[in-house]
């Protein structure tokens, strides 16, 4: 307070003007250093971030022929956009990846919540437990993927093994649709579901204890704590592993690459397995770049929304 | 005044400095993603036929043993002692391999010469990825290979690949339990099929024939050889329409589908690539296997159930038809980049790989077909196991490769299959599908 009373005179006076101007000058300056430092890194970002995404744009939008001596893009078209939307393979993959977004993300953010509250009651071994639950998740997907096929194996996995036991006959998991998107999915919840459950812990560490002894002293029981007080103090955090797992989710790519091919037929073809073939199988890098590109503004469009929902519901629950 | 000045010359100095920075980075990542024009309209090779280092991008080729590789890079550099060959191990997964090197060889990069797939060249030709090695190598070499080959690796009436080892389908069976059973090896599909069921409901085996039918181009090898048999094709002959809504097509996937049903085959079939047939096959649990060259040696290699009891044939026939089944064409063929800088030095390389020398190293020692027609039908050869013993009785489709959008007409074909063999098509409606995927494809239309 003292300090602004003194400067704001002074900023009037006559001679401090000119000083004023020098820093005004070094700031500005400073500015233009820092710009000018960052510049290796910024156009080092934009060389591996914007500009593919620019090109990715720009070739969804042309005509392109891969060559040997690069990429020959000429002419403007909505071709691509118009060749993927009316492929029935397009149609079939959104709605496989929207679903499986969809189912992924709500079964992990319901168990990561529930090992979380676990985790944070705790008393002992919480780290022990944190280490091994994080294994899962340190795993490369390749990797985890290429155990889980062996569990799935048809002959000798272990997962068939336990089916047939349970007189479900010799089921060959990945060699239907229904089973094999099962299996993915499973495959996919087993692996993410740990990095939600390490983040709502964050959230539950973080939780003032005073709105829990207030809690207490109204006379709340544990179910009526945790649903009036826990989940709404935690909802910034579980949007924040929502937003990161719908992200992952919606660009899944190596768990159907390994386990199926994106088969059987193609029913667990994703948008990302769809748009790899189009582009590095079948070199058509317009329509498989129009699949990119939709791909990308979908899962960002869904993201706007979710934010925004949430945050209207969030500042509802404020007032 | 003495220290504004003194900031406007750290500011110059420093200024100059991010700006000299940020070029030097531009320049870099310019470099990085610049290269070399190609050129292919000449006729003389660049560079020193006997002279330089190049690299060769091959994947792996066996799964034990010596790795043939690097075995014969050694024999060419002491045949060449002025040329080193640099091998760059590529991915083992077909179209990861592709897809590795269209992105290296379109951003300008890439190896000098490299052993891709014989579905390639239409494909490769078209996107000009591969030079056309008919304008440097005259009919004098190409005339060296065994009969199809050199056909198979040209598109648009050039050369793009030189053959470099052959595959094809085989049909591996179990030497003692035929004999124990009073059986002959089978040349029809419906004498296989009796077999089987006899083996089966003796317990001395759980399935009959084991093959491939997983969502990938492996069960696009597989259905050719049916089809053909059956007499139907994929595309017409000029390539530029689908010809497989037929009724010999229907005919070829309702017998493969019924070898599932019937329990002939594993219900697993539609997750079924060649590691898993083999698999069931090595450990003693099918009559019947249809596999590439390599099953031979893999199922006589240690840890194998049935070593000493495995015999190998030409693939059986739909009943009727003219013996012996067809086989499907695989293997690999030796490319050039265009944007290679030795074109001299790659030719000597793919002349000697293709050669006497190499070509029998290939066959006595790691039991490749050769392609090479007068190693492939010299008596050494023939004597060094029994896949190739009869690989001049066998008889070749090849896959409907011709067209650059041939990936696509094989997703066709191959997740069509699939789906029948994972029960969720019918043979008919399959066929009708793939029908219509093929016509969209050929016409370079969908995705």
């Amino acid at each position: 307070m003292t300090t602004t009373k003194v400067a704001a005179p002074a900023r009037r006076s006559g001679p401090n003007l000119g000083e004023q101007r020098k820093k005004d000058v070094y700031r500005r300056t400073m500015a233009r250093l820092g710009w000018g430092f960052s510049a290796p890194a910024l156009i080092v970002i934009a060389a591996v971030t914007i500009f593919p995404i620019v090109f990715s744009v720009v070739m969804s939008l042309s005509n392109v022929n891969v060559l040997g001596s690069g990429f020959q893009i000429d002419g403007f078209t909505l071709d691509n956009y118009n060749v993927v939307f009316t492929d029935s393979t397009w149609q079939y993959a959104l709605v496989f990846t929207v679903g499986y977004t969809i189912v992924t993300v709500v079964v992990e953010i319901v168990l990561g919540t529930l090992i979380a509250l676990v985790l944070e009651r705790l008393q002992a071994g919480r780290g022990w437990m944190m280490a091994m639950l994080l294994v899962p998740w340190s795993l490369i997907t390749v990797i985890s993927a290429t155990l889980w096929d062996y569990i799935y194996d048809p002959l000798a996995g272990v997962a068939t093994q336990i089916l047939s036991v349970l007189g479900f006959g010799h089921p060959v998991i990945l060699g239907s649709p229904a089973s094999a998107i099962i299996a993915m999915m499973i495959a996919d919840i087993w692996k993410t579901t740990p990095f939600v459950a390490i983040i709502v812990l964050a959230g539950l560490v973080m939780l003032p204890g005073d709105v829990y002894e207030a809690a207490e002293l109204d006379g709340a029981n544990g179910w009526k704590t945790f649903w009036q007080v826990t989940v709404p103090l935690l909802r910034p955090t579980i949007a924040l592993a929502v937003l990161f797992r719908v992200l992952q989710a919606f660009g899944v790519f190596d768990l159907p690459f390994v386990l199926t091919q994106g088969g059987p037929q193609n029913a667990t073809t994703s948008l990302a397995i769809l748009g790899y073939r189009a582009m590095f199988t079948d070199l058509k890098f317009g329509p498989g770049a129009a699949v990119a590109t939709t791909t990308a503004l979908l899962v960002v469009l869904g993201c706007l929304l979710f934010l925004r929902v949430f945050r209207s519901q969030v500042s509802e629950t404020e007032m | 005044m003495n220290i504004a000045r003194h900031h406007g010359h750290s500011r110059r100095t420093l200024r100059v400095t991010a700006i000299a920075t940020a070029i030097a980075t531009v320049a870099v990542l310019s470099a990085c993603s610049s290269g070399g024009g190609g050129s292919t309209s000449t006729g003389t090779p660049t560079g020193n036929p006997t002279k330089g280092s190049i690299t060769w991008w091959a994947s792996p080729i066996t799964t034990s043993g010596a790795d043939p590789r690097t075995v014969l890079i050694n024999a060419f550099e002491k045949a060449y002692p002025n040329i080193k060959v640099k091998l760059i191990s590529a991915p083992n997964d077909t179209d990861t391999n592709r897809a590795t090197l269209t992105t290296q060889i379109s951003g300008g990069g890439g190896p000098d010469v490299y052993m891709g797939d014989v579905i390639w060249p239409a494909q490769f030709g078209a996107h000009q990825l591969a030079l056309p090695l008919s304008k440097y190598l005259g009919s004098s070499y190409w005339n060296t290979f065994a009969s199809g080959l050199v056909a198979g690796a040209t598109y648009n009436s050039q050369v793009y690949g030189a053959p470099f080892f052959e595959d094809q389908g085989f049909l591996y069976y179990r030497k003692d339990i035929l004999a124990a059973d009073g059986l002959k090896v089978p040349t029809t599909w419906e004498q296989l099929v009796s077999d089987a069921k006899l083996a089966q409901s003796k317990g001395q085996v759980k399935y009959g024939y084991v093959f491939q039918g997983a969502n990938y181009e492996g069960a696009t090898c597989d259905y050719m050889e049916f089809l053909a048999d059956a007499g139907g094709k994929v595309l017409n002959t000029k390539g530029d329409a689908s010809a497989i809504d037929s009724a010999a097509a229907t005919k070829a996937l309702t017998f493969e589908q019924s070898l599932v049903t019937s329990g002939v085959s594993p219900q697993a079939t539609s997750t079924f690539q060649e590691t898993q047939s083999m698999n069931a096959f090595s450990a003693g649990d099918s009559l019947f296997l249809r596999n590439w060259d390599y099953a031979y040696s893999t199922s006589q290699a240690s840890g194998s159930a049935v070593i000493g009891k495995v015999g190998v044939a030409p693939m059986p026939t739909f009943q009727g038809e003219s013996t012996p089944g067809y086989s499907n064409i695989g293997g690999w063929n030796l490319y050039v980049n265009p944007h290679s800088k030795n074109v001299a030095a790659d030719l000597t390389f793919i002349k000697w790989m293709t050669g006497k020398t190499a070509q029998t190293d290939l066959a006595t020692q790691f039991s490749e077909i050769p392609t090479n027609a007068a190693v492939r039908s010299s008596s050494t050869v023939k004597n060094a196991n029994p896949v190739l013993a009869i690989v001049s009785t066998t008889k070749l489709v090849p896959r409907p490769a011709q067209t650059p959008n041939y990936p696509e007409v094989s997703q066709a074909i191959y997740s069509n299959v699939n789906g029948v063999l994972a029960g969720s098509l019918t043979p008919k409606a399959a066929i009708q599908k793939a029908n219509s995927q093929i016509n969209t494809a050929v016409k370079n239309g969908g995705l």
